[in-house]
């Protein structure tokens, strides 16, 4: 289990007792010290609100506990029991009054049709079937009216314990089997749509057993889970909440030598390394095989080997395997210490290192990262192939729910921004600026650019001067709110096309006349100091005055990785407010606007 | 055994939250307060856990004093 960092390790070693017992005594004794070290870190608080047809009180500290380690502090809220429309949809309801930032419903099938799972022998095909599309109704009403802003996770169903091995049950038609698996279809095609994501409990029972199910509980308490799996059920948990919290990583370093192939390059020899089609060397494939779609939902690759960079390329050049040299983006092939490598990557890419991870088979290695570069996520492995394997499986440095065409095709962004650099080093700034034929284009957010609008409201740190995390449905209650302005940029030059890279929200001020007010401004990092930020700026002021706004208002919220735009406001001209504290800025705006000449910038609407 | 009537106190204070010098032959559902079906949910686990024992649903129903407890306990074959 990774706990972060700052924890120490007296903390990490009462936790993992708790797991290793799954006690109660032990289990709250671990809450009890890990809520201390939360707050003195003063960890982001998170609300998390769970609609329910069973009883989890039980699990409660289960998933505080899990849930601590993102790391974060969490309350959780509980609706009443079997009252999920009631709680979600009546505006007044106490549950909706405390200000939820996820909502979860979790629910089982014979919770919510109790005559189809205990007297279905009694039902003919067309009242089973139509018990399922009563069901299906229920959920679409659920689905479709809901409108808070705090993302909806949603459990799927499971197979009741009951039922499980009854042959008869899988061979009619709309048996209960068939009809928990057909609702879950539902749901997950729900979730590509991006209306929910999943919680996916019914997996979850499917990796543990069904002896998680404690029928006895379920009887007596309406509890089905047997608290002795209540930590395992909370990690299934926050595996969904995390991504929600926490920026995904964009690069996986790797080690060489006995990581992406068995033995060692430079002892054994090309022709005695293991990789291929038999034991061991599959596993490795396998790795291998990982690791290509890893890059290709957009995570950067680099190559961290002690090694000689000659016989690393006759290696690949010789040897049948899925992955080519040209698949990492940056090798770092010598003798120097990984740390030292890894952050020279880092400078090159212009990412911060706390975007990377590093998996190596040797524990020294392993140890050696943590240690002297702590921000660096060290994927732990015993160095056995198998275990390599499942650790990149396993971990969520890389988990999101879902993948847009800006990561597809982050890899060849990255490969450009090197060239760029290159060209750069060559020319003076005003000279290389020109010789990048940059090219913007401003749009409205729609529904078009949404699912892009809301990542990177959530992955956005650095160049963010308010890191307001809303979600969707806020988002799309401020496009239809009168006098707002949503508009995005995306870049393209000679290299590439880089897509929406920057957003800009501004709201109507009720205080003032003519007010308006940044809500959001922010710039993905690869699109940075080539001038888009002023663009996207100057293209606020247009859209301000075409909708005859005299004053804009600006408030910077500073956080730990903001710091670089904390002057972002006085650089575009804006005058500090003078009676009110250092963060808010007002500009008049009705006056020049001045786009920098060196982009060619067009609208897509007005 | 002394041992075991510790072992029952302490599972019983921690999980309702109270000091083990409170708990006693008489405490029950009636004398305190956080002894609900959440707490006797988490005792059945807790217990079944320390003495090695399984409890069944009837049983369960019972769990509102000490001193049933003890007795279902014994009968069990847990010397107490």
């Amino acid at each position: 289990m990774d706990y972060p960092k700052e924890w120490p390790e007296s903390l990490k070693n009462i936790i993992d007792k708790a797991y290793k017992t799954n006690k109660f005594t032990d289990i709250r004794n671990a809450l009890k010290l890990v809520k201390g070290q939360l707050s003195a870190n003063n960890e982001k608080k998170i609300n998390i609100g769970i609609l329910r047809t069973y009883t989890i009180e039980t699990l409660i500290d289960c998933l505080q506990l899990s849930l601590s380690a993102i790391p974060c502090r969490v309350n959780i809220t509980l609706g009443g029991l079997d009252s999920i429309e009631q709680d979600l949809f009546d505006k007044e309801s106490s549950f909706l009054q405390s200000s939820l930032e996820v909502i979860v419903i979790l629910w089982r099938i014979e919770d919510l049709l109790p005559k189809l799972v205990w007297e279905v022998d009694s039902m003919s095909l067309k009242e089973r079937r139509d018990s399922y599309n009563m069901l299906i109704e229920r959920i679409k009403r659920i689905v479709e009216q809901y409108d808070e802003d705090a993302p909806l996770i949603v459990s799927t169903f499971f197979v009741p314990d009951y039922w499980k091995n009854s042959l008869n049950d899988k061979h009619r038609g709309y048996g209960i089997i068939e009809i928990v698996y057909k609702v879950n279809l539902f749901l997950y095609r729900y979730a590509t749509l991006g209306k929910i994501r999943i919680f996916d409990v019914s997996q979850w029972l499917g990796s543990v057993g069904n002896s998680a199910l404690n029928e006895k509980m379920n009887f007596f308490a309406r509890q089905p889970f047997d608290p002795a799996y209540g930590l395992s059920f909370a990690d299934s948990f926050t595996k969904v909440i995390r991504p929600l919290l926490l920026t995904q990583s964009k690069v996986l370093a790797i080690d060489l030598d006995n990581t992406l192939w068995g033995g060692v390059l430079g002892e054994d020899g090309i022709e005695n390394l293991n990789i291929g089609k038999d034991y061991p060397g599959s596993v490795y494939w396998r790795i291998q095989q990982t690791l290509i779609s890893l890059k290709n939902r957009g995570v950067l690759l680099v190559l961290l080997s002690k090694n000689n960079i000659t016989d690393v390329t006759k290696a690949f050049d010789s040897l049948i395997m899925p992955l080519k040299l040209s698949d990492f983006i940056k090798l770092k092939v010598n003798w120097e210490l990984k740390y030292k490598n890894l952050k020279e990557v880092a400078e090159e890419l212009g990412l911060g290192v706390d975007s990377f991870v590093f998996l190596d088979d040797q524990k020294f290695e392993q140890g050696e990262m943590k240690a002297l570069l702590p921000d660096v996520k060290t994927i732990s492995n015993s160095g056995d192939p198998l275990n390599i394997l499942e650790s990149i499986v396993n971990s969520y440095y890389f988990d999101s729910f879902s993948i847009e065409k800006e990561d597809l095709s982050r890899n060849k962004d990255y490969k450009n921004q090197i060239n760029r650099k290159k060209l750069e080093d060559t020319l003076d700034r005003e000279g290389f600026l020109y010789s990048l034929e940059l090219k913007a284009n401003i749009e409205s957010v729609s529904s078009v650019n949404l699912q892009r609008v809301i990542q990177m409201i959530l992955k956005t740190n650095q160049f963010n001067l308010t890191t307001r995390r809303h979600s969707s449905s806020t988002v799309n209650k401020l496009i239809s709110t009168k006098g707002s302005i949503l508009i995005t940029i995306s870049l393209r030059d000679k290299f590439g096309d880089q897509g929406v890279v920057g957003l800009c929200i501004a709201v109507k001020d009720d205080t003032c006349d003519g007010g308006l007010i940044v809500d959001t401004f922010l710039m993905s990092c690869r699109a940075l100091s080539r001038g888009a930020e002023d663009v996207l700026w100057c293209a606020l002021m247009k859209y301000s005055s075409n909708k005859g706004y005299k004053i804009l208002r600006a408030e910077y919220i500073e956080t730990n990785k903001n710091m670089q735009v904390s002057d972002f406001y006085s650089r575009m001209g804006m005058e500090l407010e003078n009676d009110k504290n250092a963060t808010q800025y007002i500009l008049d705006v009705t006056k020049e606007i001045n786009f920098p000449s060196w982009i060619d910038v067009s609208f897509a609407e007005e | 055994m002394e041992n075991n009537k510790e072992k029952l106190y302490n599972v019983v204070s921690e999980i309702l939250g109270v000091k083990k010098s409170d708990i006693n032959e008489k405490s029950s559902q009636d004398n305190i307060e956080n002894w609900d079906s959440l707490a006797i949910v988490n005792m059945v686990t807790e217990l079944e856990r320390a003495f090695d024992v399984q409890f069944d649903i009837l049983e369960i129903v019972e769990f509102y004093s000490i001193e049933i407890i003890r007795l279902i306990l014994i009968e069990k074959g847990v010397k107490l």
